[in-house]
């Protein structure tokens, strides 16, 4: 645009054209400085405007410093606050030592001053675990930072160290917060839960040994309004796992919930009303199993318990610290203690006994609550002198444990409760009723074995003999010296045959062969839970044991007696001469005696009284025959027992497969817990696939 | 034209004035071309005030324009992250991503053609009416051409961000914003452009020599 002049001019005389209408040349007045200067103004002032919002919308810096810094990115992690986002992450950095990460966070204006010393931050990130998996929408959106303080501002602070894991209290939640004490962190894990009648109410955390003793403790938060179950007389007691219990019912096998079983867990319960509301920081005892809880609760009044000695001379292997008091069969306390103690009896001699401290809960006794010990003293006291006394006996399903049962016994000694024995009033007691069940059934087969049946039967054999050498030699014609012989031959078979009825009748073999078998049968019951393979061994010791019932030993010396009866009244007949040549072809061919004598009243009573004794002997030596087998069986069953008892604690098939369970598991839980980490480390890995 | 080393005559000196619409000149003092109508305006330094004006305030603008992020982009609803580059950070990354060529194109386009152009419209305000030779006349007036023409180029870059973020709004796969740096640039740009305007080309020629009449 700029004119080029065409033609060079020497002079400066303006080319002028046309005149064409002139007008003033008024000045033009051109925005000078002040206007157009207004836009860089302007500008500037926007600008400056622009940033200065920025930065004073920035936020307050606050640097929070973390174990690690997983999933955080710098300008991207947000720093959450009920859940809304209330700053950014700056940037991250080393702490000076390099043992922790620092991130610095932009925090709204509007919130700094809320951020005291008593707020909490924290990584969330997803949380894969036994309960289930948590927060996952952070696979979406990233691990984001979770900050949590009070509505009260109070000199803000910049510098906070984070929690490592979420709280269990967000948000100020109410509740209450007790310690579990346990003497093994079995059960309790981070995180795992506390329940009441199967519903998680709280959880454990901050696992850690007592400073004092050898306990592990545990926190535990019971959130409102489950707290209000929580008393003094509260019991906790672990869920992990599951347990085994082989008893009377049989064998149980109670397995909780999964997660129970992968984590660990607790439950409570309150069994007795009265206690008292807890405060923070109570301390319960974390029980191994429900009944252990509930046993023990007992043992926890001690301040109503009323404690007792007994004295006890023989062993108490298998009497243990909280083996039951029984009375009439009810648990009325347990054993508090066992210790060896020197007695000087009355003539200066030393034995050592075993004092076992018996503590009794009175009201079980069916005392009131509120009674005086003296009262139950006084009680104690009285039933003593009627009769009462303590007494070791075998408990459980064979006999292997021993508890302590108070018995009445009105043919005791006369005995007095000892109310001036230290440090407790001694209970008299009496030698203990402990039948071992192997030792029982190994002493009655001994016996079984003993029983000179063999020889009964040579003595039966031998009178018949006799008989036959009598009714056989020409002397028997001239009678009464032979017959006399014979007679005594006979008393002396028939006593000594009474004298075998007379022990078997004095061991009570049958009574205990049926209690053994009644012992067998309910174990049998038992152990028919227990294994499936149990079943037809149980079949086959009824089966014995009914054979063993159906040989009536006081019959077999019953109908002994009725030979000899009738022997005697047989040589009192007329027809007597015939007898002994039938007698000896009785004994080696009883059919045809048993033919020729039929149609005789005594020969008919003969017969049926040798084939009574005939088959009572048979049955006798079948079941002589089976008592080896039976023995055995048994044998195998307590055997069988021992394995199902150590399935408990050694390595047993049972056991190995619990391991295995156990192990397969572990590896479950294990890959459970790769893939939480690997999602909580970089959760976007979920989505992404990298 | 560079051989023209000797006095030349200018409109100005010819007692003329130049329509800058049109390109008519007329005698000095009239206010009105004749032909198109446009405000007949002498070439006068003050016009410069506008330029230094404009230049400032596009500089102002370039500030920010550089500080803040030219573009927010989002993807996958922020997982893969939500980055916001700004210019110099996006030519880094172009150039971490081995896009030397577009990397080049986007250093050259918003960053050395505007900060040639302050450069150059300054000198141009500066030396406007100084004594120069008829070349280096010619040289500023190349050099004020080549201004006012790459000046509407810089907007390159404000139109991809236009572009990207209206075509690129995948909802949650992908999403991109223009940030603020994207507005500060675009008034950067129309600053400068309007600072070139109003630079006044025949200023070049004021400062010739063979100064006879005025200066």
């Amino acid at each position: 645009m700029t004119d080029r002049p065409s033609p060079t001019q020497s002079d400066n005389t303006p080319l002028k054209p046309a005149d064409p209408a002139r007008k003033p040349a008024a000045r033009p007045v051109r925005p000078g400085l002040p206007l157009i200067w207004l836009v860089p103004i302007l500008a500037l002032i926007v600008t400056l405007g622009v940033g200065w919002n920025m930065i004073a919308s920035r936020g307050t810096l606050i640097s929070v410093a973390f174990k690690d810094a997983t999933g955080i990115t710098p300008g991207e992690t947000a720093l959450k606050f009920r859940e809304i986002t209330v700053g950014k992450v700056e940037s991250v950095r080393f702490t000076d030592d390099l043992q922790q990460v620092l991130v610095n966070m932009r925090v709204d204006k509007d919130l700094a001053p809320f951020i005291d010393k008593e707020a909490q931050f924290w990584i969330v990130r997803p949380q894969v675990s036994a309960q289930g998996i948590s927060r996952l929408d952070t696979v979406l959106t990233g691990a984001f930072i979770e900050g949590f303080w009070d509505d009260k501002p109070d000199d803000p602070q910049t510098r906070f160290q984070g929690l490592d894991k979420p709280p269990l209290t967000s948000f100020g939640e109410k509740g209450t917060w007790i310690v579990l004490s346990a003497e093994r962190s079995r059960g309790m894990t981070e995180g795992a839960p506390v329940m009441f009648r199967g519903l998680p109410v709280g959880q454990m955390q901050n696992l850690r040994l007592s400073e004092t003793d050898e306990s592990v403790l545990a926190d535990v938060f019971i959130a409102a309004p489950h707290d209000k179950r929580l008393t003094t007389n509260t019991v906790f007691w672990d869920t992990s796992g599951f347990s085994v219990s082989l008893g009377a019912q049989g064998l149980s096998l109670n397995v909780n919930s999964l997660a129970s079983v992968l984590q660990g867990g607790a439950e409570f319960a309150t069994l007795t009303s009265g206690g008292r509301p807890v405060e923070d920081g109570h301390v319960f005892t974390l029980q191994t199993d429900q009944a252990t809880a509930q046993a023990n609760k007992l043992a926890e009044d001690d301040s109503t318990a009323l404690r007792v000695l007994m004295r006890v001379g023989e062993s108490v292997k298998g009497l243990d610290k909280g083996a039951n008091v029984q009375f009439m069969g009810l648990t009325v306390g347990h054993v508090s203690n066992l210790a060896a103690r020197i007695i000087t009896d009355d003539q200066g001699r030393e034995h050592v006994e075993q004092e076992v401290t018996l503590v009794i809960n009175p009201t079980r006794l069916g005392l009131s609550e509120d009674a005086p010990h003296e009262d139950a003293l006084d009680f104690l006291a009285r039933q003593v002198q009627a009769g009462l006394r303590a007494r070791v006996a075998s408990a459980g399903f064979f006999g292997t444990s021993l508890q302590v049962e108070l018995v009445s016994l009105s043919e005791a000694a006369p005995a007095e409760l000892d109310r001036s024995g230290e440090p407790y009033p001694i209970i008299p007691s009496v030698p203990g009723d402990i039948s071992d069940f192997s030792e029982t059934a190994q002493g009655f087969l001994a016996r079984v074995g003993d029983l000179p049946i063999e020889e009964a039967l040579k003595s039966a054999t031998d009178m018949m003999n006799s008989i036959t050498a009598i009714a056989s030699s020409e002397d028997t014609r001239a009678i009464p010296a032979a017959l006399r012989g014979t007679l005594e031959d006979a008393q002396a078979a028939a006593g000594e045959i009474r004298q075998v009825t007379t022990e078997l009748r004095e061991s009570g073999a049958v009574g205990q062969v049926r209690r053994m078998v009644d012992e067998a049968a309910a174990a049998a019951e038992a152990v028919k839970l227990a294994a499936a393979d149990v079943p037809a061994m149980v079949d086959q010791i009824d089966a014995a044991a009914a054979k063993i019932e159906a040989v009536d030993f006081a019959a077999i010396g019953n109908e002994a007696e009725g030979i000899l009866r009738d022997v005697r009244a047989l040589l009192g007949t007329e027809d007597a001469e015939q007898l002994p040549k039938n007698l000896s072809e009785t004994l080696q061919a009883a059919s045809g005696l048993l033919n020729d004598l039929r149609d005789g009243n005594a020969a008919g009573s003969l017969n049926t009284a040798l084939a009574s004794a005939s088959t009572a002997a048979q049955d006798v030596s079948d079941a002589a025959k089976r008592l080896p087998q039976l023995s055995a069986r048994l044998e195998a069953l307590a055997a069988r027992a021992d394995a199902v008892m150590a399935a408990y604690g050694e390595r047993s098939s049972f056991n190995n497969e619990t391991i295995n369970l156990m192990r397969e598991m572990r590896r479950a839980a294990n890959a459970f817990g790769s893939l939480a980490r690997t999602i909580e480390r970089n959760p976007q890995a979920f989505i992404l696939g990298r | 034209m560079s051989t023209h080393d000797g006095p030349i005559l200018t409109a100005h000196r010819a007692g003329l004035v130049g329509c800058r619409s049109c390109g008519r000149v007329w005698p000095e003092g009239e206010a009105i071309c004749q032909r198109c109508g446009a405000e007949l305006l002498p070439p006068d330094r003050r016009c410069l005030n506008a330029v230094w004006a404009w230049l400032v305030a596009g500089f102002i603008f370039y500030i920010p324009a550089n500080m803040f992020p030219m573009l927010k982009t989002s993807t996958l609803g922020g997982i893969k992250g939500s980055s916001e580059s700004t210019i110099l950070g996006g030519v880094v990354d172009l150039m971490h991503y081995g896009n030397y060529g577009v990397a080049a194109i986007v250093f050259i386009a918003s960053i050395i053609v505007p900060i040639a152009k302050f450069v150059s419209i300054s000198w141009l305000a500066l030396v406007a009416g100084r004594p120069a030779t008829v070349s280096a006349a010619h040289k500023r007036l190349h050099l004020y051409e080549v201004v006012e023409f790459i000046g509407r180029w810089s907007m390159i870059d404000v139109f991809v961000v236009a572009i990207l973020s209206a075509l690129v709004q995948l909802g949650f796969v992908a999403s991109i914003h223009p940030g603020p740096a994207a507005v500060s640039f675009a008034l950067s740009v129309a600053f400068t452009m309007l600072s070139a305007q109003s630079f006044d080309p025949r200023l070049i020629w004021r400062g010739l020599p063979l100064r006879s009449r005025k200066d």
